[in-house]
């Protein structure tokens, strides 16, 4: 099985976010970037059904800027993936979902892999645009929040399950298949110390994104962190009714969420 | 041009040891120290994410790790818990004897086995009745034929009831003092070899140490390191490699202590204000963070200069002296700016200087560090 998994570079969950002076982007400047969540899922997923079916090879592929998207490819190259192809673009450019899964499928068209992995969603931005975006890119049947997903060797079929509001979805699909991935049956491994000593020196392919892919319909216009949250408030009080009444008259006076 | 900068390697290496560190030892810290257990289940995922045999050749089945690169590893290990990180690389100062001494067919036998599974080597030098002065060691090696016969006990060896491998110093003539040091490797399963009970400690109680008993322990000649006599400077050249890791040890101790403090000096209020707006705590922490940041730059140069080819005698034991002492100093002004609540075993900062305490002491106690030190500056100056 030809496997494809999409990966893109975040910046770490601890970093201290700014907004860069153009306000339109997180300013990149001192940020550690690292593997979004659900794409070490993705990858993890990819490995395992790689495990699962013999033959199969797994291909990353990430949009963007040096030296970010360079990094999470080796970073996945050291978790067991076998090649890893960078397409190379700026920051707003691979940013836009749609935009980058446009360049990402026109690296990976010819020939058709038999399964297109990507995480549910960023780690940043949380679109979940990316996967439905490379499905239409390539004319593929393409479902997000997938868990579960197994090779049907006897059909020949994925069998995989889809979180809803409303319960699990069961679905069966022939490759090739665009899915973007909820969760894998394993937590995501860690890479071992010879595999990140070999994956410096692996050769990544790279590949400049198409200029004229075009940009997704909607772009931001400005970016800006939450405002910092106000301090709680402590009732002192001495007795539990006395509590209670202070409570009530603060949500009533001052929160005005009670009439 | 000096570049204090890290490569991507190196970067992903440190990343790989913090995030084991973080999510598989600091978990269980607490815990293991209480219990003094040794975490069994913790060492087997390092080992097989390649943490252990750092300093082993990759042709061996180890890491194949440069100096550089095993401190940068050693810190982030130690930051979590330095119990674990001294049993974690332990193994690293008992191969190392047979990777500087042992000849391509010795490293064949002993190393590649060895590193092919999960399992322990101890380095055994000192005895009861010497540490320091390691010229002075009893354990005897008597000649017959083609074997030597060992006999004697060797002290505070770390991970020795763990071990399937011993490399141990004996004299085969003790009048000889230091030219009749030998090197031997042993295993577990030589007839005469019983490690003792594990030693209670203070601090480092996720690691073991104990005794090792050597009585009429058969060793065929193929089996020593080296030439008869030549084990003494086989222990220092060993030493010189493994010293400057204690410094990182230490440092990712005085880190963990010097992060401790500051956080809690944030949140922790005295007189209407947090305690970091008070003079006292932030010249205490600045102090701190001197001591923590000149440790880690020593222990980079003496690593950068052990790599470079350089012996690296006097920065190493510049690195290690000064990090523990460092260790020690900052632990204590954790404990000092949590106040009562850093006294209690309830709170991470305790731990800390108990396990710091040993950082002066092994490998090489410090007074031995000046020594050396002073040794190899008035060198220049005769």
């Amino acid at each position: 099985m030809e496997i494809v998994v999409c990966v893109r570079p975040v910046p770490e969950a601890e970093t201290r976010l700014r907004v860069a002076p153009n306000g339109q982007t997180l300013d990149a400047d001192g940020v550690k970037f690292v593997l979004a969540g659900y794409d070490e899922s993705a990858v993890e997923q990819a490995l395992l059904l790689k495990e699962a079916v013999a033959g199969s090879t797994v291909h990353v592929v990430a949009c963007g800027p040096a030296p970010r998207t360079e990094e999470v490819l080796r970073a996945s190259l050291a978790l067991g993936c076998d090649r890893a192809t960078w397409v190379e673009a700026p920051a707003e450019f691979a940013a836009d979902s749609i935009r980058a899964a446009g360049a990402i499928a026109a690296v990976v068209r010819s020939p058709l892999p038999d399964l297109l992995l990507c995480g549910k969603q960023g780690g940043d931005d949380e679109s979940g645009l990316f996967s439905g975006a490379l499905g239409e890119h390539l004319g593929l049947p393409d479902l997000n929040y997938v868990t579960d997903l197994r090779w049907d060797a006897g059909t020949s079929r994925f069998r995989f399950q889809r979180a809803t509001e409303a319960g699990a979805e069961r679905w069966e699909a022939p490759a090739p298949l665009v899915v973007g991935l909820q969760q894998a049956w394993n937590d995501p491994r860690t890479a071992k110390l010879p595999n990140i000593l070999k994956s410096r020196k692996a050769t990544v392919a790279k590949v400049h994104a198409d200029p004229s892919v075009p940009p997704g319909a909607g772009q931001p216009e400005k970016f800006e962190l939450p405002a910092p949250r106000t301090g709680a408030k402590l009732i002192e009080y001495k007795t539990p009714e006395e509590a209670a009444q202070k409570l009530v008259r603060i949500l009533r006076e001052e929160a005005k969420v009670l009439p | 041009m000096p570049d204090f900068s890290l490569t991507p390697e190196q970067e992903s290496l440190r990343d790989l040891a913090r995030k084991f560190a973080r999510t598989e030892m600091a978990p269980h810290a607490a815990e293991c120290d209480r219990a003094a257990r040794f975490p069994d289940e913790i060492y087997r995922k390092a080992y097989d994410l390649g943490l252990m045999n750092l300093n082993v050749p990759a042709e061996y089945g180890g890491s194949g790790l440069a100096l550089f690169e095993q401190c940068l590893i050693v810190e982030e290990l130690a930051y979590a818990c330095g119990g674990m990180t001294t049993s974690v690389i332990a193994n690293c100062l008992a191969l190392e004897p047979i990777i500087l001494g042992g000849s391509p067919e010795q490293k064949e036998r002993f190393l590649k086995p060895f590193c092919a599974q999960y399992q322990f080597a101890s380095f055994c030098l000192t005895e009861p009745s010497g540490g320091s002065d390691a010229g002075a060691l009893r354990t005897l090696a008597r000649r017959e034929g083609d074997q030597y016969v060992l006999n004697g006990e060797k002290c505070f060896i770390t991970n020795a009831p763990h071990a399937s491998l011993y490399t141990v110093f004996a004299t085969v003539d003790p009048s000889l003092r230091h030219r009749g040091i030998t090197a031997f490797v042993v295993p577990r399963s030589t007839p005469g070899v019983t490690p003792g009970k594990d030693e209670e400690k203070m601090g480092h109680r996720a690691s073991s140490t104990s005794t090792v008993r050597f009585e009429d322990v058969r060793v065929p000649v193929r089996d020593r390191l080296g030439a008869d006599g030549e084990g003494f400077a086989l222990a220092m050249r060993t030493l010189d490699q493994t010293r400057t890791p204690i410094g990182a040890l230490a440092t990712g101790i005085a880190q963990a202590a010097l992060d401790h403090a500051a956080a809690y000096s944030l949140k922790r209020h005295s007189f209407g204000k947090p305690i970091s707006e008070h003079q006292a705590i932030q010249i205490r922490l600045a102090n701190m963070v001197q001591a923590v940041h000149a440790a880690r730059l020593l222990t980079w140069h003496a690593a950068w200069a052990i790599d470079r080819g350089q012996r690296g005698t006097l920065e190493s034991s510049i690195a290690k002296c000064f990090a523990s002492d460092s260790a020690l100093q900052v632990a204590d002004e954790a404990i000092q700016t949590f106040g009562g609540y850093g006294y209690m075993k309830e709170y991470p900062v305790e731990k800390l200087l108990r396990d710091a305490k040993l950082t002066q002491i092994y490998e090489g106690a410090n007074e031995i560090q000046r020594s050396v030190m002073a040794r190899e500056l008035l060198r220049a100056y005769a």
